[in-house]
Protein backbone atom coordinates (compact mmCIF):
# COMPACT_ATOMS: atom_id res chain seq x y z
CA UNK A 1 0.00 0.00 0.00
CA UNK A 2 2.88 2.44 1.17
CA UNK A 3 4.74 2.13 -2.17
CA UNK A 4 1.30 2.54 -4.29
CA UNK A 5 0.99 5.43 -2.33
CA UNK A 6 4.52 6.26 -2.99
CA UNK A 7 4.27 5.65 -6.74
CA UNK A 8 1.11 7.74 -6.99
CA UNK A 9 2.86 10.52 -5.31
CA UNK A 10 5.81 10.22 -7.75
CA UNK A 11 2.82 11.22 -10.36
CA UNK A 12 2.14 6.88 -11.65
CA UNK A 13 -1.74 6.69 -12.02
CA UNK A 14 -3.22 3.07 -11.42
CA UNK A 15 -4.04 2.63 -14.89
CA UNK A 16 -0.31 3.37 -16.15
CA UNK A 17 0.55 0.70 -12.87
CA UNK A 18 -2.20 -1.71 -14.40
CA UNK A 19 -1.02 -1.43 -17.54
CA UNK A 20 2.49 -2.08 -16.91
CA UNK A 21 1.84 -5.06 -15.15
CA UNK A 22 -0.06 -6.17 -17.61
CA UNK A 23 3.11 -5.66 -19.46
CA UNK A 24 5.15 -7.56 -17.47
CA UNK A 25 2.58 -10.56 -16.97
CA UNK A 26 2.35 -10.70 -20.94
CA UNK A 27 6.32 -10.90 -21.00
CA UNK A 28 6.55 -13.09 -17.93
CA UNK A 29 4.19 -15.54 -19.75
CA UNK A 30 5.89 -15.45 -23.31
CA UNK A 31 9.36 -15.81 -21.06
CA UNK A 32 7.41 -19.03 -19.20
CA UNK A 33 6.59 -20.46 -22.78
CA UNK A 34 10.18 -19.96 -23.98
CA UNK A 35 11.43 -21.87 -21.12
CA UNK A 36 9.09 -24.63 -21.38
CA UNK A 37 9.65 -25.30 -24.85
CA UNK A 38 13.80 -24.68 -24.40
CA UNK A 39 13.28 -27.71 -21.60
CA UNK A 40 11.15 -30.10 -24.18
CA UNK A 41 14.30 -29.09 -26.74
CA UNK A 42 16.72 -29.99 -24.19
CA UNK A 43 15.17 -33.06 -23.22
CA UNK A 44 14.64 -34.04 -26.97
CA UNK A 45 18.15 -33.64 -27.54
CA UNK A 46 19.59 -35.67 -24.24
CA UNK A 47 17.36 -38.45 -25.21
CA UNK A 48 18.89 -38.41 -28.64
CA UNK A 49 22.21 -38.27 -27.55
CA UNK A 50 21.22 -41.33 -24.58
CA UNK A 51 18.99 -43.70 -26.96
CA UNK A 52 15.95 -43.20 -24.23
CA UNK A 53 12.63 -42.61 -25.69
CA UNK A 54 10.17 -42.29 -22.39
CA UNK A 55 7.25 -43.43 -24.27
CA UNK A 56 6.41 -45.19 -27.61
CA UNK A 57 2.58 -46.31 -28.52
CA UNK A 58 2.48 -48.71 -31.37
CA UNK A 59 -1.15 -46.78 -32.89
CA UNK A 60 -0.60 -44.89 -35.88
CA UNK A 61 -0.89 -41.08 -35.02
CA UNK A 62 -3.64 -39.59 -35.61
CA UNK A 63 -3.11 -37.39 -39.34
CA UNK A 64 -5.50 -34.93 -38.56
CA UNK A 65 -3.87 -34.41 -35.00
CA UNK A 66 -0.62 -34.09 -36.42
CA UNK A 67 -1.84 -31.47 -38.87
CA UNK A 68 -4.05 -29.70 -36.38
CA UNK A 69 -0.08 -29.07 -34.49
CA UNK A 70 1.31 -27.60 -37.29
CA UNK A 71 -1.67 -25.05 -38.02
CA UNK A 72 -1.46 -24.35 -34.34
CA UNK A 73 2.89 -23.99 -34.74
CA UNK A 74 2.31 -21.96 -37.81
CA UNK A 75 -0.54 -20.06 -35.91
CA UNK A 76 1.48 -19.17 -32.69
CA UNK A 77 4.58 -18.60 -34.97
CA UNK A 78 2.83 -15.51 -36.63
CA UNK A 79 1.53 -13.91 -33.88
CA UNK A 80 5.14 -14.07 -32.39
CA UNK A 81 5.82 -12.10 -35.30
CA UNK A 82 3.38 -9.96 -35.25
CA UNK A 83 3.67 -9.27 -31.43
CA UNK A 84 7.71 -8.26 -32.81
CA UNK A 85 6.85 -6.33 -35.51
CA UNK A 86 4.48 -4.32 -33.34
CA UNK A 87 6.98 -3.95 -30.31
CA UNK A 88 9.54 -2.61 -32.69
CA UNK A 89 7.33 -0.24 -33.97
CA UNK A 90 6.43 0.68 -30.30
CA UNK A 91 9.81 1.40 -30.00
CA UNK A 92 10.55 2.90 -33.23
CA UNK A 93 8.42 5.46 -32.65
CA UNK A 94 8.53 5.69 -28.82
CA UNK A 95 4.88 6.61 -29.20
CA UNK A 96 2.05 5.26 -27.34
CA UNK A 97 0.15 2.48 -29.20
CA UNK A 98 -1.33 3.70 -32.20
CA UNK A 99 -5.38 1.74 -31.36
CA UNK A 100 -6.43 1.11 -34.60
CA UNK A 101 -9.54 3.55 -35.41
CA UNK A 102 -12.01 0.66 -36.90
CA UNK A 103 -11.96 -2.88 -35.94
CA UNK A 104 -13.59 -4.96 -38.39
CA UNK A 105 -14.19 -8.25 -38.10
CA UNK A 106 -16.52 -11.00 -39.91
CA UNK A 107 -20.17 -10.97 -39.02
CA UNK A 108 -20.66 -14.38 -38.32
CA UNK A 109 -17.71 -14.12 -35.68
CA UNK A 110 -19.15 -10.60 -33.93
CA UNK A 111 -22.37 -12.28 -33.51
CA UNK A 112 -20.92 -15.58 -32.43
CA UNK A 113 -18.88 -13.51 -29.65
CA UNK A 114 -21.83 -11.19 -28.96
CA UNK A 115 -23.60 -14.42 -27.74
CA UNK A 116 -20.87 -15.36 -25.58
CA UNK A 117 -21.27 -11.70 -24.08
CA UNK A 118 -18.14 -9.93 -26.28
CA UNK A 119 -20.50 -6.85 -27.48
CA UNK A 120 -17.71 -4.51 -27.62
CA UNK A 121 -14.55 -5.10 -29.54
CA UNK A 122 -12.48 -2.27 -27.59
CA UNK A 123 -11.01 -4.48 -25.56
CA UNK A 124 -11.56 -8.11 -25.43
CA UNK A 125 -9.49 -9.78 -22.40
CA UNK A 126 -7.57 -12.81 -23.09
CA UNK A 127 -9.01 -14.76 -20.32
CA UNK A 128 -12.93 -13.82 -21.12
CA UNK A 129 -12.00 -14.75 -24.78
CA UNK A 130 -10.73 -18.02 -24.14
CA UNK A 131 -13.64 -18.70 -21.80
CA UNK A 132 -16.06 -17.67 -25.19
CA UNK A 133 -14.21 -19.75 -27.40
CA UNK A 134 -14.02 -22.76 -24.99
CA UNK A 135 -16.92 -24.47 -26.70
CA UNK A 136 -15.29 -24.23 -30.51
CA UNK A 137 -12.81 -26.54 -31.64
CA UNK A 138 -8.96 -26.16 -31.81
CA UNK A 139 -9.36 -25.27 -35.93
CA UNK A 140 -11.92 -23.19 -35.27
CA UNK A 141 -10.39 -20.98 -32.32
CA UNK A 142 -7.08 -20.79 -34.61
CA UNK A 143 -9.21 -19.26 -37.17
CA UNK A 144 -11.26 -17.05 -34.45
CA UNK A 145 -8.23 -15.50 -32.60
CA UNK A 146 -6.21 -15.10 -36.25
CA UNK A 147 -9.63 -12.82 -37.23
CA UNK A 148 -9.60 -10.45 -34.08
CA UNK A 149 -5.57 -10.59 -34.69
CA UNK A 150 -5.93 -9.14 -38.08
CA UNK A 151 -8.91 -6.86 -36.83
CA UNK A 152 -6.30 -5.67 -33.96
CA UNK A 153 -8.75 -6.21 -31.42
CA UNK A 154 -5.97 -8.82 -29.64
CA UNK A 155 -2.54 -8.05 -29.46
CA UNK B 1 9.93 -72.76 -33.46
CA UNK B 2 10.46 -71.92 -30.27
CA UNK B 3 8.55 -70.55 -27.48
CA UNK B 4 8.51 -68.56 -24.90
CA UNK B 5 5.47 -67.58 -22.44
CA UNK B 6 5.13 -66.41 -19.02
CA UNK B 7 1.82 -66.47 -17.46
CA UNK B 8 -0.26 -65.28 -13.96
CA UNK B 9 -2.60 -67.61 -12.82
CA UNK B 10 -5.85 -66.41 -11.64
CA UNK B 11 -8.55 -69.30 -10.62
CA UNK B 12 -10.90 -70.69 -12.63
CA UNK B 13 -14.40 -69.44 -11.82
CA UNK B 14 -16.90 -71.14 -14.03
CA UNK B 15 -19.53 -68.45 -16.09
CA UNK B 16 -17.52 -65.51 -14.16
CA UNK B 17 -20.14 -62.79 -15.42
CA UNK B 18 -17.41 -60.07 -15.88
CA UNK B 19 -14.57 -62.05 -17.23
CA UNK B 20 -14.59 -62.53 -21.40
CA UNK B 21 -11.50 -64.10 -22.12
CA UNK B 22 -10.24 -62.94 -25.01
CA UNK B 23 -6.49 -64.01 -27.07
CA UNK B 24 -4.67 -61.40 -28.99
CA UNK B 25 -1.37 -60.76 -31.63
CA UNK B 26 -0.11 -57.72 -29.58
CA UNK B 27 3.33 -57.24 -31.77
CA UNK B 28 5.64 -58.98 -34.12
CA UNK B 29 8.91 -59.42 -32.87
CA UNK B 30 12.22 -58.60 -35.18
CA UNK B 31 9.98 -57.15 -38.12
CA UNK B 32 9.67 -53.50 -38.34
CA UNK B 33 6.24 -52.13 -37.81
CA UNK B 34 3.74 -51.18 -40.60
CA UNK B 35 3.98 -47.52 -39.84
CA UNK B 36 5.36 -45.19 -37.52
CA UNK B 37 3.71 -45.61 -34.05
CA UNK B 38 2.98 -42.71 -32.31
CA UNK B 39 5.98 -41.36 -30.34
CA UNK B 40 8.82 -42.47 -32.51
CA UNK B 41 9.20 -39.08 -34.06
CA UNK B 42 8.07 -40.58 -37.99
CA UNK B 43 10.60 -43.65 -37.79
CA UNK B 44 9.25 -47.40 -37.91
CA UNK B 45 10.45 -49.37 -34.93
CA UNK B 46 11.47 -52.69 -34.75
CA UNK B 47 11.43 -54.14 -31.17
CA UNK B 48 13.85 -56.89 -30.38
CA UNK B 49 12.70 -60.51 -29.73
CA UNK B 50 15.59 -60.50 -26.46
CA UNK B 51 13.48 -57.11 -25.97
CA UNK B 52 10.27 -58.43 -25.93
CA UNK B 53 11.61 -61.98 -23.85
CA UNK B 54 13.11 -59.83 -21.32
CA UNK B 55 10.04 -57.50 -21.17
CA UNK B 56 7.34 -60.24 -20.77
CA UNK B 57 7.31 -59.74 -17.25
CA UNK B 58 6.25 -56.39 -17.31
CA UNK B 59 3.03 -57.09 -19.42
CA UNK B 60 1.82 -59.56 -17.00
CA UNK B 61 -0.85 -57.56 -15.09
CA UNK B 62 -0.91 -54.75 -17.20
CA UNK B 63 -4.86 -53.50 -18.83
CA UNK B 64 -6.19 -53.29 -22.27
CA UNK B 65 -7.75 -49.93 -22.83
CA UNK B 66 -9.95 -49.06 -25.45
CA UNK B 67 -10.72 -45.19 -27.24
CA UNK B 68 -14.31 -44.82 -28.47
CA UNK B 69 -13.27 -44.31 -31.74
CA UNK B 70 -10.97 -46.97 -31.48
CA UNK B 71 -8.12 -45.60 -33.09
CA UNK B 72 -5.49 -45.48 -30.09
CA UNK B 73 -4.93 -45.81 -26.57
CA UNK B 74 -6.97 -44.41 -23.52
CA UNK B 75 -5.52 -45.17 -20.34
CA UNK B 76 -8.35 -44.12 -18.56
CA UNK B 77 -10.64 -47.10 -20.03
CA UNK B 78 -9.14 -49.91 -19.02
CA UNK B 79 -11.42 -52.75 -20.30
CA UNK B 80 -9.46 -55.69 -19.58
CA UNK B 81 -6.20 -57.43 -18.16
CA UNK B 82 -3.13 -59.41 -19.94
CA UNK B 83 -2.71 -62.68 -17.58
CA UNK B 84 -0.75 -64.50 -20.02
CA UNK B 85 1.98 -63.69 -22.73
CA UNK B 86 4.05 -66.03 -25.27
CA UNK B 87 6.69 -65.21 -28.18
CA UNK B 88 6.01 -67.70 -30.42
CA UNK B 89 8.00 -67.11 -33.91
CA UNK B 90 7.69 -63.66 -34.58
CA UNK B 91 4.45 -63.16 -33.06
CA UNK B 92 3.89 -62.17 -29.36
CA UNK B 93 0.94 -63.72 -28.33
CA UNK B 94 -0.99 -62.00 -25.58
CA UNK B 95 -4.22 -63.71 -23.80
CA UNK B 96 -5.87 -62.27 -20.64
CA UNK B 97 -10.03 -61.33 -19.74
CA UNK B 98 -11.96 -58.42 -20.75
CA UNK B 99 -14.49 -56.77 -18.03
CA UNK B 100 -17.82 -57.55 -20.02
CA UNK B 101 -20.10 -56.73 -17.22
CA UNK B 102 -18.56 -53.34 -17.26
CA UNK B 103 -17.94 -52.56 -20.55
CA UNK B 104 -20.61 -53.94 -22.38
CA UNK B 105 -19.50 -51.92 -25.34
CA UNK B 106 -16.56 -53.40 -26.02
CA UNK B 107 -17.75 -56.94 -25.68
CA UNK B 108 -20.64 -56.53 -28.13
CA UNK B 109 -18.10 -54.35 -30.96
CA UNK B 110 -16.31 -57.35 -30.51
CA UNK B 111 -19.31 -59.71 -31.19
CA UNK B 112 -20.08 -57.45 -34.23
CA UNK B 113 -17.35 -56.75 -36.16
CA UNK B 114 -16.36 -58.83 -38.69
CA UNK B 115 -13.03 -60.85 -38.50
CA UNK B 116 -9.69 -59.20 -38.74
CA UNK B 117 -10.78 -55.94 -38.04
CA UNK B 118 -9.45 -55.31 -34.59
CA UNK B 119 -5.87 -55.55 -33.70
CA UNK B 120 -3.90 -54.31 -30.72
CA UNK B 121 -1.10 -52.18 -30.13
CA UNK B 122 1.62 -51.78 -26.71
CA UNK B 123 2.56 -48.68 -24.66
CA UNK B 124 6.11 -48.70 -23.86
CA UNK B 125 7.85 -46.55 -21.48
CA UNK B 126 11.95 -45.99 -21.48
CA UNK B 127 12.50 -48.37 -24.58
CA UNK B 128 16.07 -47.66 -25.71
CA UNK B 129 16.72 -47.00 -29.29
CA UNK B 130 20.00 -48.61 -30.77
CA UNK B 131 20.86 -45.72 -32.68
CA UNK B 132 18.38 -42.86 -33.20
CA UNK B 133 19.56 -41.41 -36.14
CA UNK B 134 18.74 -44.80 -37.94
CA UNK B 135 15.56 -44.86 -40.64
CA UNK B 136 14.11 -47.81 -38.56
CA UNK B 137 14.91 -47.38 -34.62
CA UNK B 138 15.22 -50.87 -33.13
CA UNK B 139 14.22 -51.50 -29.86
CA UNK B 140 16.75 -52.79 -27.47
CA UNK B 141 15.39 -52.53 -24.19
CA UNK B 142 11.68 -51.35 -22.92
CA UNK B 143 9.22 -51.83 -20.49
CA UNK B 144 5.46 -53.08 -21.03
CA UNK B 145 3.11 -50.45 -19.34
CA UNK B 146 -0.35 -51.73 -21.57
CA UNK B 147 -1.85 -52.52 -24.40
CA UNK B 148 -5.22 -51.11 -26.21
CA UNK B 149 -7.86 -52.80 -28.49
CA UNK B 150 -8.01 -50.53 -31.19
CA UNK B 151 -8.79 -51.50 -35.55
CA UNK B 152 -6.16 -52.83 -37.01
CA UNK B 153 -5.80 -50.43 -39.66
CA UNK B 154 -4.19 -47.92 -36.99
CA UNK B 155 -1.82 -50.22 -34.98
CA UNK B 156 1.62 -49.30 -36.45
CA UNK B 157 1.86 -53.11 -37.08
CA UNK B 158 -0.16 -54.38 -39.27
CA UNK B 159 -0.31 -58.02 -38.37
CA UNK B 160 -1.54 -57.83 -34.70
CA UNK B 161 -5.60 -59.52 -33.61
CA UNK B 162 -8.06 -59.47 -31.19
CA UNK B 163 -10.29 -62.30 -30.66
CA UNK B 164 -12.95 -62.60 -27.74
CA UNK B 165 -12.98 -66.15 -26.59
CA UNK B 166 -16.13 -68.48 -27.32
CA UNK B 167 -18.26 -67.93 -23.66
CA UNK B 168 -21.12 -69.52 -25.07
CA UNK B 169 -19.34 -72.47 -25.79
CA UNK B 170 -17.69 -72.29 -22.87
CA UNK B 171 -20.80 -72.67 -21.07
CA UNK B 172 -22.32 -75.20 -22.79
CA UNK B 173 -18.99 -77.48 -22.61
CA UNK B 174 -19.34 -76.42 -18.80
CA UNK B 175 -22.81 -77.51 -18.63
CA UNK B 176 -22.25 -80.71 -21.02
CA UNK B 177 -19.52 -81.99 -19.09
CA UNK B 178 -19.90 -84.25 -15.63
CA UNK B 179 -18.97 -81.87 -12.84
CA UNK B 180 -15.78 -82.68 -11.82
CA UNK B 181 -14.69 -79.70 -10.40
CA UNK B 182 -16.09 -77.58 -7.12
CA UNK B 183 -17.16 -74.40 -7.36
CA UNK B 184 -15.39 -71.23 -5.48
CA UNK B 185 -18.27 -71.43 -3.00
CA UNK B 186 -18.35 -75.17 -2.27
CA UNK B 187 -14.90 -75.41 -2.22
CA UNK B 188 -14.89 -72.87 0.25
CA UNK B 189 -18.05 -74.68 2.54
CA UNK B 190 -15.80 -77.58 2.38
CA UNK B 191 -12.61 -76.47 3.55
CA UNK B 192 -14.90 -74.67 6.35
CA UNK B 193 -16.81 -77.82 7.20
CA UNK B 194 -13.40 -79.81 7.25
CA UNK B 195 -11.46 -77.15 9.54
CA UNK B 196 -14.68 -77.33 12.13
CA UNK B 197 -14.55 -81.13 11.91
CA UNK B 198 -10.50 -81.44 12.51
CA UNK B 199 -11.07 -79.07 15.57
CA UNK B 200 -13.84 -80.80 16.61
CA UNK B 201 -11.68 -84.03 16.53
CA UNK B 202 -8.95 -82.38 18.50
CA UNK B 203 -11.08 -80.78 21.14
CA UNK B 204 -12.35 -84.39 21.57
CA UNK B 205 -8.72 -86.03 21.54
CA UNK B 206 -7.68 -83.13 24.65
CA UNK B 207 -10.97 -84.22 26.32
CA UNK B 208 -9.87 -87.86 26.39
CA UNK B 209 -6.65 -87.38 27.22
CA UNK B 210 -7.62 -85.20 29.83
CA UNK B 211 -9.51 -87.97 31.05
CA UNK B 212 -7.41 -90.38 31.13
CA UNK B 213 -4.88 -88.34 32.96
CA UNK B 214 -7.50 -87.42 35.83
CA UNK B 215 -8.26 -90.92 36.51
Amino acid sequence: MESHAEENRAGENPGTLSAGLERMEARLEAAASLFERTVALMEERESERSGEVRRIVAAVESGREAELEKKLEAAEQQIAELQAQVEAGRANSNETPVVSPRKTIPAVTAQFLAKQGINTLEQVEAGALDAALNGLSLEQRIAVKAQLLRAGVVG
Amino acid sequence: MKLEAMAVHLPDVADHPNRAPFTGVLTLVDEPSTKAPSGARGHRVILTRAAALAALPSLLGMAVDYAPSWDGHDARRKCGIITEADVSGTRLRVSGYLYSKDFPEVERQMRQCSAGTMGMSWELADAHVEDMRADIWTLTRATFTGAAILLRNKAAYRNTSFELGSTRCRNLIAQAAPRSHRTVREEALRTTDGRKEETWNHMQRKTGQARILAR
